[in-house]
This record gives C-alpha cells, sequence and structure tokens, in this order.
C-alpha cells in the first residue's frame, strides 16, 4: 500500500518539478506540499493525469498555526475514484496573500472556500461568489482562527423596545471553565523554580531495574 | 343547579353527569358554563402546533406525530403555517442567524399563542452554550410557556410538555389570552 | 417590435418551510414557474461545532459528532473514532468492530427510512411516513438499549463501543428483521409503480456521472448516476471485508433512480445486519481496547481497585494523548462520503477537526440540478439529496 503511494508520490514530483515542494507518507496517507501560486496548475495535473485521476475533490479547509508567519494552513483532499487512492495537499498563506480559487478545476470547491474565507478569511482569488457563507449576516470576525475566543464579541437578544434583535457585548452567566489537565508531572514545558538540576537529571540515563534473583 | 366538576367517563358517576345535563337541558332550554372554563376547553382540545424544527430535537418532534405517541388524538395537529397555528414548538438549536427568522415567525402568530421551548439548545444554549453564534435560549427571543428538558426530549417527554400546556392553559387561560 | 424585458422574480423559500428539511434559505429566481436560479442560504443552523472540539478532549468531543447529522448518529460517531484510532495506532478488537457494523447499519435503514418516507410525504404521499416512522421508533429502541438514548448514543468511542450489548438483543433484532421485509414490500408496493410518485420524480433532477465527479457527489447520489463507489467496498474499514453484500447501482440519475438505491440500500443493509448477527453469537471477547491508558476500566473494577480508579480519574478529567500528526478518515454514511480531517499536535485536545460532510456539496449542486424545473420540483430535488442541516451547517 505505501510502496504505491511512494511510487505515486514519486510520479508526481517527477512530473511537476518545482511545484511540489516536499511529500509525506504518514499513516498510510500521502501528503504534497506546494505555494498558493502553483497550486492550480498542480490541481489540474493531478486531476487530469492518467496515473493520477483525482476527480472528486472532497474537502478544502484550513489550520490556523498562529506561531507561524504564514498562518495558515490551507489543505485539499483530493479522491481518485478509479485509483482508489486518497491525497492530501497543503498550502501555507497567511491574512494577505490570496490563494487562486480551484472553482475552475472543480465546481464543488465553491462553497469549500467560502467556508475558508468566512472561518479563517483565507482570500480566494477569481472565486465566482466569495462571501460569508456559515457566520450570520454581517458577522464580524473570522471565528475559527485562534485569536478568536470561543464565546465570539456579540450575542443576541430580542428588544421588546425597538421591536427587533439586538446585539450586545457578550454576558455570559457562568464562565466556560477551561482546565489545563495537562500535567505537570508529565513533560511540563517550565521549570519550576528551584527545580533547574532536574533538567540535568533528566539527560542521565535511568537507571536499569535491579533484577530480582 | 351547582357547578359541575368533570367525571371520569364510563363511571357511574358520569352517567348520572350526563342524565343531569340532559334533564337540565330538557328541562330549562340551556346549561350555564363558566365562560374561562369553556373557552379553555376549546382551546385545550384542538391546539394546531406549528413545526418549527431546527436541529435534532425535530426529529424526536416528528415522532411525536407519528403513529406511536401521536399528537394528533389530543387535537395537537401539524400546522405549518404561522398564521393559523396556535403552538410554536422551538425544537433545536436557535442560531444568531436564525433568531430574527423566529421572531418574524412568532410575530406572524395570531393571540392567543403559546411556545414551547424543546431540547436544551432551545431552554438555555445546551450543549451549544459557549459558542460565538448560538442564542443562548430561545426566551432571549420570544416569550416561552413551557421548557421540556432533554437532550433531546423523548416524544414521550414532548408528549407531556405539551400535556402540561394544555394544563396551564386551563390553569391560566382567559379570554383574552 | 421593441424588446421587451423580462425581469425575473426573486422569491424567498424558507427558512421555516415544511419542505426545507431543517433551516435552509433558499433565494430563488424565477421566470414563471420555471426556476432560472437558485442560491441556497445555509448557516442558519451554524453551531460552532467544530470551534468547541478544540476546546474539549477526545472522549468529550464524541457528543458532538451524533449531533451533525442527527437521523444517522452513530455513523458520524464511527467517522470519528477510526480518525482518533488511526493517530493513536489502536485497533478496536473484533467483537467491537462487528457490533459496530452492525449499529452502522442500523442506522443506516434509519436514515433511510426517514428519508424516504418524508421524500414521498414532500410529494404528496402522506402514508409512508407513518409507517416508516414506527420501524424508526423500533430500531430506536435498540439504541435505547444499547446505550440509554433514543438518539444521541454516545456509543462509537475511540477504541471500540462504549458496552457489550444486552442479553436478548440479538435474537430481538432477528425479529425485527422479519417483520421487516413485509413493511418494505407494503411501501414498494405504495410507491414504486405509484403514477403520482413517478410523474413527480422521474427525470426530475438528472444528473449525468461527470458532473456527479465534478461537484463532489458521494453515496446514494452518486451510485444512482451509475458510478459504483462504495467506500465499504473499495476502502473497508472495522469488518467490511467480511461481509458479502451487493451494492445498488441507478441507471439514470434522477429522483426515482435515488430513491430506488435507497430502498435497495435497505435490504442490503439488512443483509449485512443478518451477518453480523450470526457472527456475533460466535464471536466474544472485549468490546474495546484493553489499553487502560485509552479505555476505562469497568466500574465495578474501578471501586475496588487502585489503579483502576486512577485511570477513571485520569481518562474522564485530562483524557488521553494523542500523538501529533493528522488524518483525514471516512466512512459510507448513509447520505455519502462523511470524513474527520483530524490534527493532532500531541495534547489532550484535538487542535483541529474538520468535518467534510457529505450534504456540503451536495447542496451546492442544488443550482445546478434545479435550472429549467419547476417549483414543485425543488422540493423533489431537496428532498432526493437528503439534506439534514446539521452536518450542512455544524
Amino acid at each position: 500500500m505505501s510502496e504505491a503511494l511512494k511510487e505515486l508520490g514519486d510520479h508526481i514530483v517527477q512530473a511537476q518539478t518545482g511545484v511540489v515542494s516536499k511529500t509525506e507518507i504518514r499513516l498510510g496517507e500521502l501528503m504534497l506540499e506546494t505555494t498558493p501560486d502553483k497550486v492550480i496548475a498542480l490541481l489540474t495535473y493531478l486531476r487530469d493525469d492518467p496515473k493520477c485521476l483525482f476527480k472528486q475533490l472532497i474537502d478544502i479547509c484550513g489550520v490556523d498555526w498562529p506561531e507561524r508567519e504564514k498562518r495558515f494552513d490551507v489543505v485539499y483532499n483530493l479522491l481518485s475514484l478509479k485509483n482508489n487512492q486518497r491525497i492530501r495537499l497543503k498550502l501555507m498563506t497567511d491574512e494577505t496573500t490570496p490563494v487562486p480559487s480551484a472553482a475552475t478545476v472543480y465546481s464543488s470547491a465553491g462553497w469549500f472556500e467560502r467556508e475558508a474565507y468566512d472561518l479563517y478569511g483565507v482570500w480566494f482569488s477569481d472565486h465566482p461568489d466569495l462571501r460569508r457563507i456559515l457566520t450570520d449576516y454581517g458577522f464580524e470576525g473570522h471565528p475559527l482562527r485562534k485569536d478568536f475566543p470561543l464565546t465570539g464579541f456579540v450575542e443576541l437578544r430580542w428588544d421588546d423596545v425597538q421591536k427587533r434583535v439586538i446585539y450586545e457585548p457578550v454576558k455570559l452567566a457562568q464562565e466556560f471553565r477551561r482546565f489545563d489537565f495537562l500535567s505537570p508531572w508529565e513533560g511540563a514545558p517550565r521549570v519550576l523554580p528551584g527545580d533547574e538540576k532536574a533538567q540535568e537529571k533528566a539527560a542521565a540515563p535511568a537507571p536499569a531495574p535491579a533484577k530480582a534473583s | 343547579m351547582g357547578v359541575i366538576t368533570p367525571a371520569k367517563p364510563g363511571t357511574a358517576a358520569e352517567a348520572a353527569l350526563s342524565r343531569a345535563l340532559n334533564d337540565e337541558l330538557a328541562d330549562k332550554g340551556f346549561v350555564v358554563a363558566q365562560l374561562d372554563k369553556l373557552v379553555t376547553w376549546a382551546r385545550t382540545g384542538s391546539m394546531w402546533g406549528l413545526t418549527f424544527g431546527l436541529a435534532c430535537c425535530g426529529v424526536e418532534m416528528i415522532h411525536c406525530w407519528m403513529s406511536r405517541y401521536d399528537l394528533d388524538r389530543f387535537g395537537f395537529a401539524p400546522m405549518p403555517s404561522p398564521r393559523a397555528a396556535d403552538v410554536m414548538i422551538v425544537a433545536g438549536t436557535l442560531t444568531n442567524k436564525m433568531a430574527p427568522a423566529l421572531r418574524k415567525v412568532y410575530d406572524q402568530m395570531a393571540e392567543p399563542r403559546y411556545v414551547i421551548s424543546m431540547g436544551s439548545c432551545a431552554n438555555g444554549g445546551g450543549y451549544y452554550h459557549y459558542s460565538y453564534s448560538v442564542v443562548r435560549g430561545c426566551d432571549r427571543i420570544v416569550p416561552v410557556d413551557v421548557y421540556v428538558p432533554g437532550c433531546p426530549p423523548t416524544a414521550e417527554a414532548l408528549l407531556y410538555g405539551v400535556l402540561q400546556l394544555q394544563k396551564k392553559v386551563r390553569r391560566t387561560g382567559t379570554l383574552v389570552r | 417590435m421593441s424588446d421587451v424585458e423580462i425581469k425575473t422574480m426573486t422569491m424567498n423559500f424558507g427558512p421555516q418551510h415544511p419542505a426545507a428539511h431543517g433551516v435552509l434559505r433558499l433565494v430563488v429566481e424565477m421566470d414563471g414557474e420555471i426556476v432560472e436560479r437558485c442560491d441556497p442560504h445555509i448557516g442558519l443552523l451554524h453551531r460552532g461545532t467544530e470551534k468547541l472540539i478544540e476546546y474539549k478532549t477526545y472522549l468529550q468531543a464524541v457528543p458532538y459528532f451524533d449531533r451533525l447529522d442527527y437521523v444517522s448518529p452513530m455513523n458520524q460517531e464511527h467517522a470519528y473514532a477510526l480518525a482518533v484510532e488511526k493517530l493513536l495506532g489502536i485497533e478496536a478488537p473484533e467483537r467491537g468492530q462487528y457490533i459496530r457494523v452492525l449499529f452502522s447499519e442500523v442506522t443506516r435503514i434509519l436514515n433511510h427510512l426517514l428519508n424516504v418516507t418524508t421524500f414521498a410525504m414532500d410529494v404528496g404521499a402522506l402514508t409512508p411516513p407513518l409507517w416508516g416512522f414506527e420501524q424508526r421508533e423500533l430500531l430506536m429502541e435498540y439504541y435505547e438499549q444499547v446505550s440509554g438514548s433514543r438518539m444521541h448514543a454516545a456509543y462509537f468511542r475511540p477504541g471500540g463501543v462504549h458496552q457489550d450489548l444486552p442479553d436478548g438483543m440479538l435474537d430481538s433484532m432477528e425479529g425485527w428483521i422479519k417483520q421487516f421485509y413485509p413493511f418494505m414490500k407494503d411501501v414498494e408496493n405504495l410507491l414504486n409503480d405509484n403514477r403520482i410518485f413517478r410523474q413527480r420524480t422521474v427525470d426530475i433532477g438528472i444528473v449525468s456521472a461527470e458532473q456527479a465527479l465534478d461537484w463532489g457527489f458521494s453515496g446514494p447520489l452518486i451510485r444512482a448516476s451509475g458510478i459504483p463507489w462504495d467506500l465499504r467496498k473499495s476502502q473497508p474499514y472495522d469488518v467490511y471485508d467480511r461481509m458479502d453484500f451487493d451494492i445498488p447501482l441507478g441507471k439514470t440519475g434522477d429522483c426515482f433512480a435515488r430513491y430506488l438505491v435507497r430502498i435497495e440500500e435497505m435490504y442490503q443493509s439488512v443483509r449485512i445486519m443478518e451477518q453480523c448477527i450470526a457472527a456475533l453469537r460466535k464471536v466474544g471477547g472485549p468490546v474495546r481496547v484493553d489499553d487502560r491508558k485509552i479505555s476505562p476500566p469497568r466500574r465495578g473494577e474501578m471501586k475496588d481497585s487502585m489503579e483502576a480508579l486512577i485511570h477513571h480519574f485520569k481518562l474522564y478529567t485530562e483524557g488521553y494523548k494523542v500523538p501529533a500528526g493528522e488524518t483525514y478518515t471516512a466512512v459510507e454514511a448513509p447520505k455519502g462520503e462523511f470524513g474527520v480531517y483530524l490534527v493532532s499536535d500531541g495534547t489532550n485536545k484535538p487542535y483541529r477537526c474538520k468535518i467534510r460532510a457529505p450534504g456540503f456539496p451536495h447542496l451546492q449542486a442544488l443550482d445546478m440540478m434545479t435550472r429549467g424545473h419547476q417549483l414543485a420540483d425543488m422540493s423533489a430535488n431537496i428532498g432526493s439529496l437528503d439534506i439534514v442541516f446539521g452536518e450542512i451547517d455544524r
């Protein structure tokens, strides 16, 4: 299984030199990495090449890695029915770099890209109809970004005086309780004061348990 | 004749009651009843429910109307149009985007109108209480009469909620509402 | 003669509408009775599931999947359980896999019953829902026996299923299967050769094979357009590779073909159920993986043993840590290909969980399907697409 994947990965990299910057096979899944300006060429190649034939675009989604400079990952999942193969395509972008829309290659890309725009703010150029799809009309912000709070900024209620629904800043009766359960005993990233020597001890190999005689 | 209290069907008391009513009718030609009780009897006997199924609770609401828990036998017919419905069952999560539509539909209903909030999402935001796009309870948008808890409430629980609403109407109903 | 300017009328369909199958707002541009263009507005049930999942542990995220496609809850849980198991590198034990396949097929029948009967109701037949929902009630009784809840079971968990089947359930299911065949015959007698039903569904919403591929169709829709693709056969998961069943294929790609495909799928699901029941009588063993770092101990054990208590505590507070990585796992849900793209960063909470619902691309194609049809065909098309807003809007 992974042999076939490796072959496919090599074939694609050879055919599309300079387009694919990295390939990786993990957990039996092939992943390619590319850049926004080359993605349309790569998608067209993946759809039409006789060895690939990835005729179906299954999913386009975004992932937010805020520590990175290019914080958004746009991930394309493709499926080839003829070869019974799946492949993943990734590209990195930030809030201001547009990504060319895949709607010209696959018709199903339209709404997926609208969703990525709505939830992350990734701009897709040449999209036939880029507007908000899931969030409220006139919603401000991009909810799935890591810096957007879970409860949002505004909430809704009906006002009997103004006779319409109004937006007010969020006031929760009980705060969302976040428990940081990552145990302090295992792999704590910060060193507790007075515990500096523990780092040195960890470097030395643990003594082997005494054999029961 | 004094105040008539309802009697269980099939018992001797009921037979005596209907004989008394018939005699009264034959004798005077009319019977007297409390206006409020008459009005609430008419209202609760035929409360048409607006099917406002939003999410998963909507499926349980449909189950309540189907063969096993038949709401129809209580006079509670499904009525898709708000103009002709008495009760609105808000079944499912109310989101910010949907809230104006909910209020509009509620305003289109004619008085007397009642609201049953079904499921924990409609009661107070429920499983999605902390989400950015969910209204924390449909009572922020419409006034609610009966809250049915559950996630989803079983069809039987909704049936119980409907019967509770009937009891509430009988208890607090007047000619105006 | 001067040119007459014809303006199309824009009409709003929904969001509160009996045939809208949930909260769908369609802005339809009409030229008389013919639909020129339709623009679905979704997001009226957008509850922020993916954002909420990022704040919960892996076990706490399981019930969110029930509430996505709420007419077939366990199939969604199945996809999530498989995705997490892939990242963890574990596999559910054999008995657990058979139970999962059994309940996946029960859920498939639940879904198709609702879809076929409410589709019939949308085009005018009012009797099939009343019969079909009684069958659903009988199946929901099994859900309740095995998990405690009629609808949202939280039964398939990463590692297997939560607890074993109660005694007597397999016999009860065999009894149910026996009475299901006459019920299906009744429904088919009512609908298959019914002149009104055929007039309203044949040649409506025709989707060719190329269009189906291009628009990302999957499940019964792509099979009705003639492409033999079923994830249970091509990329089998759990014990589907040991099951013997057929895949119905449609020829014309219209609403009637989709309806027939779903009816036949119900028969095939019953076949799989029979095989699972026979296997479950023989296969014993645990129903969830034995690793105490993933699967909590039984309650009795927890009250006796110290280690079991500690495991129980750690698992229900912190939860298990999943190694960093990402995966896209898909199952053949009754509506199509339901996939979960799970990104883990090594902690006890998912970093990103994208839910790929089959209804999302299907609804997108509604515009393409309904052009040139009349307004009444709109509700037939929506019904045959099998749209449920819980999964589209999440």
